[in-house]
């Protein structure tokens, strides 16, 4: 069926307007970067400045610990991701292949953790870190990111697993392998997509966190992450709203280029010949 | 290879039991073909054959060797899957040398082997593509491949045609055929389709409701059904079913059937009792014979080469197992397969004969054969 012209224009405007509604804050968080401080308040708003102020990146990486909190950040969610993947394909892999009592109901409940709002576990995560002495540390807020992603990662994974056909471990135990060694050497292989795609969530959800770091890391300023860090750019009288943007940019930079990279996993198909 | 010993194996979930006491000799080099209905259990026991289910009881032997408790790749056997189950991340020669590299075989031995297996298929120009970049057809000579470069003691089989189109499902059932005679290698086959089974089996293991009804070659399973399911479900299209009661009014035991009385070959005994009789299709002849009886075809059906007569069948002959034998036909009509018929067969009232030995006589009741 052909569409009309009105209909592919409407369309095209529909997507168009998304997409500024959507892009719109980063541009202007770029522009506020870029801008003198005393453009940037100005009516009618500049749309791009007379001068753009390049430097500012520069300036905000010699001036403050941008490089630390970055690399505390990645610390904390490359941690999060291994120790969250290693449960959650386990625990996906068991809840899609193996039949046992109440594992229906075990799936679901491992859900719940998911439902629960995340300073909800806050207090009783900040008492058990505490008795670990773990409060200070990067582990508290890794294992922390762990009880976020676990659940939902799980539930991913399983739903994965699900659309893989059963045929080829078995395939894969006739021809010698033992059932772990299938699931390392043919399922996650062929799971690629699914896997990239559940990293990625737990990466951008451990990176994203404020809450945690701010609670269990305050006291230990060597090992803020960048969200945290950047909290602390805000003065109480006076903001320097163009440094606050600068590093905004370079700390959302690093989860950009992930995705870019890991963007032809994403879009998936590597399942595809599996079968008839 | 090796022969296959199969000794009372039962499978059960709970209450519900899809195999009974299954057992079964193949010997070495054999072609044994398990066919039956969806959910007979023939895909059950294959499974178990190659570990990938366990049973609930029962031993099963591999040239002599007890594997009931092996993992499956510690039984020596190759399987070859409905869906192929190819491994999507690997070329096609890396997916017929994942067998031997997993086994430690030599780099230099599993490339000879694979390129060797590539040829035999007629794939070596395809040994570096992905599963995703080859046909339905050629997928499925690579899992053919994947298990002979294995040089295992048995193939087993799950319904590996299913997913091909009707011609080349016929071409590679006979590649199959010469490839087996080829290898020589003992090979378990599982299929729905009767067809294949007839065509390339030493013998036919025909199941149903998790118990094999009949052991036979293809020839003593067409010619001497064990019961009315085996008669009913070999064969296309199946064995026509007609209800009798037996009677001695004439000098022999006879039934009553399309208004005559037909001559059957048993004791006098059988005097009153209510038989099925069984009449194939292709038994059935256009014109006078032995036994005439003279019908208004219900739909005739013209193939080119022969035609599918339909007739109903007297309300006193209607049997309601007609329906049980693996065809959905209707129990109040029989076919008659007329080869080279005469073209006047389309319309108006025709006879019809057939010879009363041709008959295969059951138990009503027990649904057995009567010899």
């Amino acid at each position: 069926m052909k569409r009309s012209t009105l209909h592919q224009t409407t369309l095209y405007a529909a997507v168009f307007l998304v997409c500024a509604f959507l892009i719109f804050p980063i541009y202007w968080l770029f522009i506020t970067a870029i801008s003198p401080p005393d453009q940037l308040r100005v009516l009618p708003p500049r749309f791009w400045p007379e001068i753009p102020r390049w430097e500012v990146f520069g300036q905000v990486i010699r001036e403050r610990p941008i490089l630390l909190w970055l690399g505390n950040s990645a610390l904390a969610a490359i941690g999060s991701v291994i120790l969250s993947m290693t449960v959650s394909v386990l625990a996906g892999y068991s809840l899609s292949r193996f039949r046992v009592r109440g594992g229906q109901s075990l799936g679901l409940f491992i859900l719940t953790a998911k439902m629960l709002p995340a300073t909800l576990l806050v207090i009783p995560l900040f008492g058990i870190f505490r008795t670990m002495d773990l409060i200070g540390s990067l582990w508290s807020i890794i294992l922390a990111h762990a009880t976020l992603i676990i659940p939902f990662t799980t539930w991913m994974l399983k739903g994965y697993f699900d659309t893989i056909p059963r045929e080829l471990e078995q395939a894969a135990m006739v021809d010698g392998c033992s059932p772990l060694g299938a699931m390392v050497r043919v399922i996650l292989p062929v799971s690629a997509p699914g896997l990239a795609a559940t990293a990625l969530y737990g990466f951008v959800l451990s990176w994203s966190d404020y809450a945690y770091a701010r609670t269990f890391l305050t006291n230990a300023q060597t090992n803020w992450t960048a969200n945290l860090g950047i909290t602390t750019m805000k003065g109480e009288y006076i903001s320097n709203w163009g440094d606050i943007s600068a590093a905004s940019i370079l700390i959302a930079l690093p989860v950009l280029i992930i995705y870019l990279f890991l963007e032809r996993y994403l879009v998936g198909g590597l399942t595809a010949g599996a079968e008839k | 290879m090796a022969g296959i010993h199969i000794e009372n194996v039962t499978k059960s979930y709970g209450q519900l039991s899809v195999l009974k006491n299954f057992s079964l000799e193949v010997s070495d080099g054999e072609f044994v073909v398990f066919v039956g209905p969806s959910g007979c259990g023939k895909s059950t026991m294959l499974k178990i054959l190659a570990g990938l289910e366990e049973a609930s009881s029962g031993t099963i032997r591999i040239g002599g060797r007890d594997v009931t408790d092996l993992a499956p790749g510690d039984r020596d056997i190759a399987m070859v899957f409905q869906n192929y189950a190819l491994y999507p991340h690997l070329t096609v020669r890396k997916n017929m040398g994942f067998g031997l590299k997993m086994r430690g075989t030599d780099p230099t031995e599993i490339d000879k082997r694979v390129t060797e297996a590539a040829k035999i298929l007629g794939v070596d120009h395809l040994l570096d593509r992905r599963p995703k970049a080859l046909s339905g057809g050629q997928r499925q000579r690579v899992a053919l491949g994947r298990a002979i470069v294995r040089e295992p003691q048995a193939f087993l089989m799950d319904e590996p045609l299913s997913n091909l189109d009707a011609k080349l499902r016929v071409h590679t059932r006979a590649e199959i055929s010469a490839l087996h005679k080829r290898l020589g290698v003992t090979t378990i086959y599982v299929t729905h389709d009767q067809i294949e089974a007839m065509t390339m089996a030493d013998r036919i293991v025909i199941m149903k409701d998790g118990a094999i009804q009949q052991i036979a070659d293809p020839d003593t399973m067409f010619k001497k059904p064990a019961n009315l399911f085996v008669a009913g479900f070999i064969g296309s299209p199946g064995m026509n079913f007609l209800r009798a009661t037996v009677n001695t009014n004439g000098p022999s035991p006879a039934a009553r059937i399309f208004g005559y009385d037909v001559p059957l070959r048993i004791p006098q005994s059988f005097a009153g009792r209510e038989v099925i009789l069984g009449l194939r299709p292709e038994h059935i002849a256009a014109g006078p014979g032995a036994v005439t009886f003279d019908v208004m075809p219900r739909l005739v059906e013209s193939l080119g080469s022969e035609k599918y007569v339909y007739v109903d069948v007297p309300v006193e002959n209607r049997v309601e197992a007609a329906r049980t034998g693996g065809d959905e036909r209707r129990a109040d009509t029989i076919i008659a397969r007329l080869i080279n018929p005469d073209e006047r067969v389309t319309e108006g009232p025709i006879k019809l004969s057939f010879d009363p030995a041709r008959l295969h006589l059951f138990d009503a009741t027990t649904q057995a054969s009567i010899e």
